[in-house]
């Protein structure tokens, strides 16, 4: 029954949030970043690296509630340490 | 004499009653005296105005004394009024009371016919009937067991806490369990309880923190009932208790967990005007006083993938515990209190008053929160969609009550609180302009017309009869339309904010929870009292207790007096050494049955199992309904002092074979 229109405007939190980085050499398409995302704010894009592995991207207009928190498990799951988040605060 | 039927050793006495003139305009009481007398067995038979008076009961105690009577009959009014009166009336003469019966001649006879001959006629074939019963009767003792002095509470709104506090106080432990993460329910929401304006944390959070502190009182929070089994005196419950994942103990609410979780859902205690953490705490009150996690909003803990609020320098006490498990706790109590509450109704469902597309018009809970001082808005009441502060408001009374699209019922405290927030409004936003669109102002309780009359005095509030069809926003404003039935006439009126009086509705999964306790529920699925007035608190099922909403939409004085009366109730069993069962149980032929096993499929309590593989009647659960009588194929159940050669002979009787 709880729905978020009403929350005040006063009362939405500062949350953090991530912009998500990916050293696109690096990766092997091994998707487990893409698996682990408990945002699922992740998909495999059209492009490939040197190597012919189609890497990760940010979903660019995520659906509601599907927005990186920055949380960095996808940082501790990469074998290859390819991605890596930035934190910013946001509104 | 004619020769007895049965053996001469039966002396029967008749008491036929006047009721007033409800028997008597209807029957001819005298005709029925002369008529049983006939019967071989009875020695003895009069007529009394009321029999149920001292006077009457008198007649009763002397005949069986002087005429050695070996059974008693009262044609009377229903067992269900009367039949323990007379039972114990019999009981001071020294007779088993199993030896006395009732024949209903009342609501079965004088209040149902007209015709003074012909229901005379019936009142003698239905004591005649009783006669053939009686004389077939076993003298019966109670069945006796032993109980467990503990009770248990389910649900730790004001109406539990009450109960809770009332039985440990006399002495004894109980267990109080709470659903949610705190104890305290709806009423800690409240800004200022109607009609003396206390403030609801003022007089709510001692109890709270007593309920805490207690002794004898055992507190589990998240926590739900998964099974119960046995009977009054004995029964055993599972209860299953969700993780926390905060050690309570260790927990210093430092907040600092709170300041690093990345993850804010809408605060259910703030009924979504403001977000919480998925480390949080419903309220700085709570009890138990600690954080917790929600494990749904968590983004994840199996793997851990945040992890965040764990972290050492975050929480210096360590009382995260991302490997926290539910637990079952297995207990047994010889009285358990039902106090499950209420929620509101879903707002989503009155689609044309559109609470869920527009963000000013909310529900009375959320108004509560903005005017209680502890809220989102610390008590200004601003409206959701941009904290202004709104000049002109309108109440909705019966949004969704008293309407057979939604909830036929009358919630019963609407009316009145509508009031209040109007009261309290005012004096905050002096200048505002109040309206109200009821069907029916209800204001019954000890000085609720007068609080009314006070409102309408202090604010000026503009009170409409009438019903609402539309709310929808438009430029910032939200528009009501409506019709006044006094006037005859169509209302548009624009407002700031709108506040609906929903429906008090029982607790979600209030069915489920019936079905495991094996309580009955009404047609609006509110728990279903034994009797409205001679039972207000007790359950179908001995030993369970109802209080508060969880019964019928209640004030918090009618709640708080229904929890004292479920808690003595509750003593009135833990205070025993024994516990008292009826003997007139189903009795089976063990040696005839056909183990079929049918009987145990109708059973509605559980109260026959195999036992080398026939039926056995656990003679402590049994209810005495005689289902399984009738179900049982070989025809080997019987139901003491109600058996098959019994009602033969009272059938007989009734045709006029007899």
């Amino acid at each position: 029954m709880q729905t978020s229109n009403k929350v005040l405007p006063s009362q939405r939190v500062k949350a953090s949030r991530g912009k998500i980085h990916i050293i696109k050499e690096r990766c092997k398409q091994c998707n487990l970043c893409i698996s682990f995302c408990p945002k699922q704010v992740l998909r495999r894009s059209d492009d490939i690296n040197e190597k012919g592995y189609h890497i990760p991207e940010a979903i660019e207009e995520p659906e509601k509630d599907k927005i990186c928190m920055a949380c960095g498990f996808c940082e501790v799951v990469c074998p290859d340490f390819a991605i890596w988040i930035e934190e910013r605060i946001d509104k | 004499m004619e020769p007895s039927l049965v053996s001469d050793k039966e002396k029967i006495g008749v008491f036929a009653c006047h009721c007033g003139r409800n028997i008597a305009a209807t029957i001819d009481t005298e005709r029925v005296v002369e008529e049983v007398l006939k019967h071989p067995a009875v020695v003895h038979a009069e007529h009394y105005e009321y029999m149920c008076s001292d006077p009457g009961q008198e007649l009763i105690e002397t005949a069986i004394r002087e005429k050695r009577l070996t059974g008693v009959i009262v044609a009377a009014c229903s067992p269900s009024l009367h039949e323990v009166t007379f039972r114990e009336t019999v009981k001071r003469a020294d007779l088993n009371i199993y030896k006395c019966e009732i024949a209903n001649i009342r609501e079965q006879d004088s209040w149902v016919h007209e015709n003074k001959e012909k229901a005379t006629e019936k009142a003698v074939k239905l004591t005649k009937s009783a006669i053939e019963k009686i004389i077939r009767n076993e003298a019966l003792s109670p069945i006796k067991v032993g109980l467990h002095k503990k009770a248990l509470v389910i649900g730790g709104g004001v109406a539990g806490i009450r109960a809770a506090l009332d039985i440990a106080d006399a002495g004894f432990p109980v267990v109080l369990i709470e659903k949610t993460a705190t104890v305290g329910g709806h009423m800690a929401q409240l800004a200022e309880t109607f009609p003396t304006l206390d403030c609801a944390s003022c007089i709510l959070t001692p109890l709270m923190s007593a309920v805490a502190h207690h002794p004898n009182i055992e507190l589990h929070t998240l926590s739900e009932i998964e099974n119960v089994e046995g009977y009054v005196g004995n029964f055993h419950v599972r209860i299953k208790k969700h993780p926390r994942y905060v050690e309570p103990d260790k927990c210093n609410l430092c907040n600092e967990c709170e300041n690093v979780c990345p993850v804010a859902v809408p605060s259910e205690f703030d009924e979504g005007l403001s977000l919480r953490k998925a480390v949080f705490i419903p309220f700085p009150q709570a009890v138990p006083s600690s954080y917790l996690i929600d494990a749904n909003a968590c983004l994840g803990m199996s793997p851990l993938i945040c992890g965040k609020c764990a972290e050492p320098e975050v929480c210096g006490p360590q009382a995260v515990n991302f490997d926290d498990q539910e637990k079952i706790i297995e207990d047994d109590f010889g009285a358990i209190v039902v106090a499950t509450g209420y929620e509101l109704y879903n707002p989503t469902n009155l689609g044309e008053y559109g609470a869920d597309v527009y963000p000013d018009v909310i529900t009375s809970l959320q108004f509560e929160r903005l005017l209680s001082p502890s809220g989102p808005t610390g008590g200004i009441p601003r409206r959701p969609s941009d904290e202004k502060i709104p000049k002109r408001i309108a109440f909705i009374h019966c949004a969704g009550s008293r309407d057979e699209r939604h909830q036929p019922y009358c919630s019963h405290i609407c009316c009145t609180y509508s009031a209040k927030h109007a009261l309290l409004f005012k004096e905050l936003v002096p200048d505002a302009e109040i309206h109200s669109f009821y069907i029916d102002i209800r204001a019954v309780g000890k000085n609720y017309e007068d609080f009314i009359r006070r409102v309408q005095e202090e604010t000026g509030i503009h009170y409409t009869r009438g019903k609402v069809s539309r709310i929808y926003e438009q430029d910032g404003k939200v528009k009501v339309l409506g019709v006044d039935t006094l006037l005859d006439e169509r209302i548009e009126l624009e407002v700031d904010m709108v506040v609906l009086a929903l429906p008090m509705v029982p607790f979600q999964g209030v069915k489920d929870l019936a079905g495991k306790m094996r309580i009955q529920i009404d047609g609006n699925n509110f728990l279903q009292e034994l009797h409205p007035k001679l039972h207000p608190v007790e359950s179908a099922t001995s030993g369970i207790f109802l209080a508060g909403a969880a019964q019928s939409p209640k004030d918090i004085q009618d709640t708080v007096s229904q929890a004292g009366a479920c808690a003595s109730k509750a003593l009135g069993i833990l205070t025993q050494e024994k516990i008292s069962h009826i003997p007139t149980v189903a009795n089976v032929d063990e040696e005839n049955c056909s183990s079929c096993r049918f009987c145990i499929s109708v059973c509605p309590y559980r109260a026959i199992k195999t036992i080398d593989d026939k039926a056995h009647v656990e003679e402590v659960l049994c209810e005495g309904c005689g289902i399984c009588v009738s179900a049982c194929p070989s025809g080997v159940i019987d139901l003491r002092n109600h058996t098959d050669k019994q009602v033969g002979f009272m059938i007989k009787a009734l045709a006029g074979e007899i």
